[in-house]
């Protein structure tokens, strides 16, 4: 493969030929395995079964559809939303302690984060079950005689989901924090500003790349979430992954699902281009490492 | 402490056992005598595992994942190095490009990729196949590869490489013995990640799986819409330790990458 | 012209002839051609952009010129790739490799030559010997002090015996006191080895000091190439005058035999002030601070001028003064003996005309 006379073909520079070769599984690869396939499911979401947009009317007419989209749309909303408020404190505090302190919070929030997804929804299919540790819980605190039905329930994707996609939100804020050069702080106060000003008036403005970059994510992420709402959710209230699931597996609408499919990925490519400038992947990466 | 620090820690405190409730709530659990899962769990015993470890399925499944997700590693590193590569040395006119077929993938939902996999691989025949698994969780595993492997690359002097070739090095021999040595260490945590992305896999895997392979995330995933046994649990133990022996790997290997890096003159 | 190469000279000569290159439409090197003799020394000196480090690249193999040849002892190896030229070559920033031993970085080329481990070995020490880093074979690099890295980068260099050695300012990243030792060490070695030296560099105190001959560049294009004497004493466009050294220029009026400045005072000059033919007419004027002297205010033959600043350096001192058309003229001298001079002053410079050169104006600075 990598044959020595390829590559010296000019000095330094690397020849185009070099290049090609070195890079040349890579495209292959994603093509065969990403682009190939998406665009062949893509093309029968408008050419089956006549070259039409029918499939796509289909998904915004009728009433159970635009539903589930509605539905996925405010519990992936609403799971950011929560992310946001429960993952600011903690990656405000991580990215201000050293030490001890410092180590603890980062394997609280790698742990999680680098274990499978399936154990975290069984582990919260256990707590909510009839009589899981939240029910006995609510009822030794006397909120409730019986206990709730709250798996299979939208709660119970929401609560889930959150605690699933938290570390996506709290790696981004705590690169965004942990950027900020700490004689900020010093000119800030010396400007006059207390902690919760200069917190409110530099910090959280210099971190708003990662805030938002952060919530993008796990919005993004929520959207097309399979695991937790099929296991967790009622089928009653479907998210739109587990509809798409169904449309192929057990209805066998091929076209439908594909045109379903089209209509996720063109959302989450729009907003992913809207904020491409805010995405720095490589430092959300950077927190799995 | 002042009071808005006592508060802070406080908040902060509440949201960390709320990440980790779950986790501490299911681990126990493997160790429970009862045949369906409560808390606090009762007696102690280990024959879960004895059951995980004799069940020739879930055995079966679990060599299946270690095999797909050594491969995907293997790939990954290899691929993902020799592209990182070359577009750090040189093809950075492709970078938008490269850039755009890395990020794709894991842009779009995996239940995307999936459904197009699971369409596509029905008609190649590839389903439920060993190369079908590494294919598709090779390019969802990559960009986790590149970005590490792209962090040892960019930090390391190319003129190092001129220095290896005008002591008469060709450019490959610079490359296998300069660069691949101190770069190395993040190559290996690049395809640990690789692995531990394609282990823990289950979207792809729920419709990728065939009658007869699937992987252990596909066991998991019936079983607990099944019947949720206390397997579940064991497995959850086994696959946490796994999670914790591979993130004490990667610090390991952190701390040889910053010590391969140390000499340049500071 | 340069010194004769010494018989036993075990250097190699480079011709470079016509070399160019060009990236995309930015020329960063322009028709250079330059001799270097076998053992030579020489330096190239420009400010940052010149080309400089260009065409040592290009000698090295690592740019591919876009027009000209590379000859080494005759053979063509424009077209060669750096590990096939068997050129020794000392990096800015030592670019040991971190994940090898001292010894295990010395020993590279010689592994590359497939030679065996235990003469290898012998070699290396042998170099680190000439470097005077016996003893550190085992250590790891950033275990060095940064002059003791150079000193291992110059030992990976020359352990193979090449017959050039290629410097891309190799010592910018010392500080002042190991700069200078490393400058003696270096020269020490090539006195010793007798391999041809090209030394790229934007300190023209060390180029002046080390090189046998100084090649001066300036936007791609060679200015002049001389040894350091001439250089300083007769730079042959004003660009040189002022790239080396300090000097005082200023514009006259030449009518073939005086040049007159704007206040009407006139100097007889020499022919040697001229290192081309002029032609009469506006020109400048060059001459260096520590040929000027300080005389009595209206002295004859002096120029009148005012004191705005005295800089007291330790052994000499700094006058910065202006003549009555506001242009400033600097002297140095020494600090003992020197009458006391102060800011605001009137005083009058000696200027010897055999001091004076002259250079056609628009010749750019």
């Amino acid at each position: 493969m990598k044959g020595p006379g390829f590559f010296e073909a000019d000095g330094r520079q690397m020849s185009k030929g070099a290049i090609l070769l070195l890079m040349g599984p890579f495209f292959l690869l994603v093509f065969v395995a990403f682009l190939y396939p998406l665009g062949n499911l893509l093309s029968i979401s408008v050419l089956e079964p006549t070259p039409t947009l029918a499939n796509y009317e289909r998904v915004f007419d009728n009433p159970i559809y635009a539903t589930v989209l509605l539905r996925t749309f405010r519990i992936a909303l609403l799971v950011s939303i929560l992310s946001l408020v429960l993952s600011l404190p903690v990656a405000v505090l991580m990215a201000n302690s050293r030490g001890p302190k410092a180590v603890l919070i980062t394997a609280c929030i790698l742990l999680p984060f680098w274990s499978s997804v399936l154990v975290r929804t069984a582990a919260w299919a256990i707590l909510l079950q009839r009589n899981g540790m939240v029910n006995g819980f609510l009822q030794a605190i006397g909120l409730t005689s019986e206990p709730l039905r709250l798996l299979y329930t939208q709660g119970a994707v929401v609560v889930a989901m959150t605690h699933v996609l938290m570390p996506f939100m709290v790696l981004p804020i705590y690169g965004a924090l942990r950027n900020i050069p700490p004689a900020y702080n010093r000119a800030a106060a010396i400007c006059g500003a207390g902690p919760l000003r200069t917190f409110w008036e530099v910090t959280l403005p210099l971190a708003m790349p990662g805030i938002i970059g952060g919530f993008i994510l796990v919005f993004l992420t929520a959207l097309g979430y399979f695991i937790t709402p099929s296991l967790l959710g009622s089928p009653q209230e479907m998210m739109i992954a587990t509809l798409i699931s169904q449309q192929m597996r057990e209805n066998l609408d091929w076209p439908f699902a594909a045109a379903l499919v089209g209509v996720l990925t063109l959302i989450v490519t729009v907003i992913t281009l809207i904020f491409s400038k805010v995405f720095q992947f490589d430092r959300m990466m950077g927190g799995r490492a | 402490m002042n009071p808005r620090s006592l508060l802070l820690h406080a908040y902060v405190y509440a949201v960390l056992v709320f990440i980790l409730l779950p986790i501490l709530v299911i681990l126990p659990m493997a160790f429970s005598e009862t045949t369906y899962l409560t808390f606090p769990p009762q007696g102690l015993t280990l024959s879960w595992f004895g059951d995980f470890f004799t069940d020739s399925r879930w055995m079966a499944s679990t060599w299946f994942s270690v095999k797909i997700a050594v491969l995907t590693a293997i790939t990954t590193a290899v691929v993902g190095t020799m592209a990182t590569y070359a577009l750090v040395r040189g093809a950075n006119a492709m970078g938008t490009l490269f850039q755009a077929f890395l990020i794709g993938p894991i842009v779009v939902p995996h239940i995307a990729l999936a459904v197009a996999l699971y369409l596509f691989f029905q008609n190649a025949g590839l389903s439920g196949t060993t190369l079908g698994y590494v294919l598709a969780h090779s390019v969802i595993a990559m960009p986790f590869t590149v970005f590490t492997v792209a962090a040892a690359l960019t930090s390391v002097d190319p003129a190092l490489e001129d220095a290896a070739m005008s002591c008469g090095a060709s450019r490959f021999n610079a490359f296998r013995l300069v660069t691949l040595p101190i770069i190395l260490p993040n190559v290996i945590s690049g395809a640990l990640f690789a692995f531990i992305i394609s282990f823990d896999e289950p979207v792809i895997a729920f419709f990728l799986a065939g009658i007869r392979d699937k992987t252990l995330p596909r066991m998991m995933f019936d079983d607990i819409e099944q019947n949720l046994t206390p397997i579940i649990p064991a497995i959850a133990v086994l696959l946490t330790l796994l999670s914790i022996l591979v993130l004490l790997a990667a610090a390991v290997l952190k701390h040889m990458a910053d010590r391969n890096k140390g000499a340049e003159g500071q | 012209m340069p010194q004769a190469a010494s018989p036993h000279s075990k250097g190699a000569l480079i011709e470079i002839r016509g070399l160019g290159k060009r990236f995309g439409s930015v020329v960063a090197v322009d028709d250079v051609s330059l001799t270097i003799d076998a053992g030579e020394f020489v330096a190239l000196l420009g400010p940052s952009g010149s080309g400089k480090s260009t065409v040592l690249m290009s000698v090295a193999g690592f740019e591919r010129p876009t027009a000209g040849q590379i000859l080494i002892d005759g053979v063509d190896c424009t077209g060669l790739p750096p590990n096939k030229r068997n050129i020794g070559m000392v990096f800015q920033h030592y670019t040991l490799f971190p994940h090898l031993s001292v010894g295990d970085n010395v020993a590279f080329p010689l592994k590359m030559r497939g030679i065996g481990k235990a003469e290898r070995r012998r070699q290396a020490e042998q170099a680190l010997e000439v470097v005077r880093l016996s003893g550190y074979a085992e250590r790891m690099p950033k275990q060095l002090s940064g002059g003791q890295q150079q000193r291992v980068a110059l030992a990976r260099a020359i352990v193979y015996n090449p017959r050039v050695l290629l410097m891309d300012e190799p010592l910018s990243a010392l500080d002042k006191n190991l700069r200078e030792e490393m400058q003696i060490e270096i020269k020490r070695l090539h006195a010793e080895l007798g391999f041809t030296v090209v030394f790229v560099t934007h300190d023209q105190g060390e180029a002046l000091t080390m090189a046998d001959r100084i090649a001066i560049l300036k936007a791609g294009r060679l200015q002049q190439v001389s040894p350091a004497r001439s250089l300083y004493e007769r730079p042959s466009n004003l660009f040189a005058a002022g790239f080396i050294g300090e000097m005082n220029i200023l514009p006259v009026t030449w009518d073939g035999e005086k040049a007159t400045f704007s206040n009407n005072q006139d100097i007889r000059l020499p022919a040697e002030a001229l290192i081309e033919p002029i032609r009469p007419g506006a020109a400048v004027l060059a001459v260096r601070p520590e040929r000027l002297s300080v005389a009595a205010p209206g002295e004859a033959g002096t120029w009148k001028a005012t004191v705005r600043d005295v800089v007291y350096a330790g052994a000499g001192s700094l006058l910065i003064t202006h003549l009555d058309d506001g242009s400033e003229v600097r002297l140095r001298m020494p600090s003992a003996g020197q009458a006391n001079v102060r800011s605001g002053d009137t005083i009058g410079i000696r200027m010897p005309p055999e001091a004076v050169l002259l250079y056609p104006s628009g010749d750019a600075a």
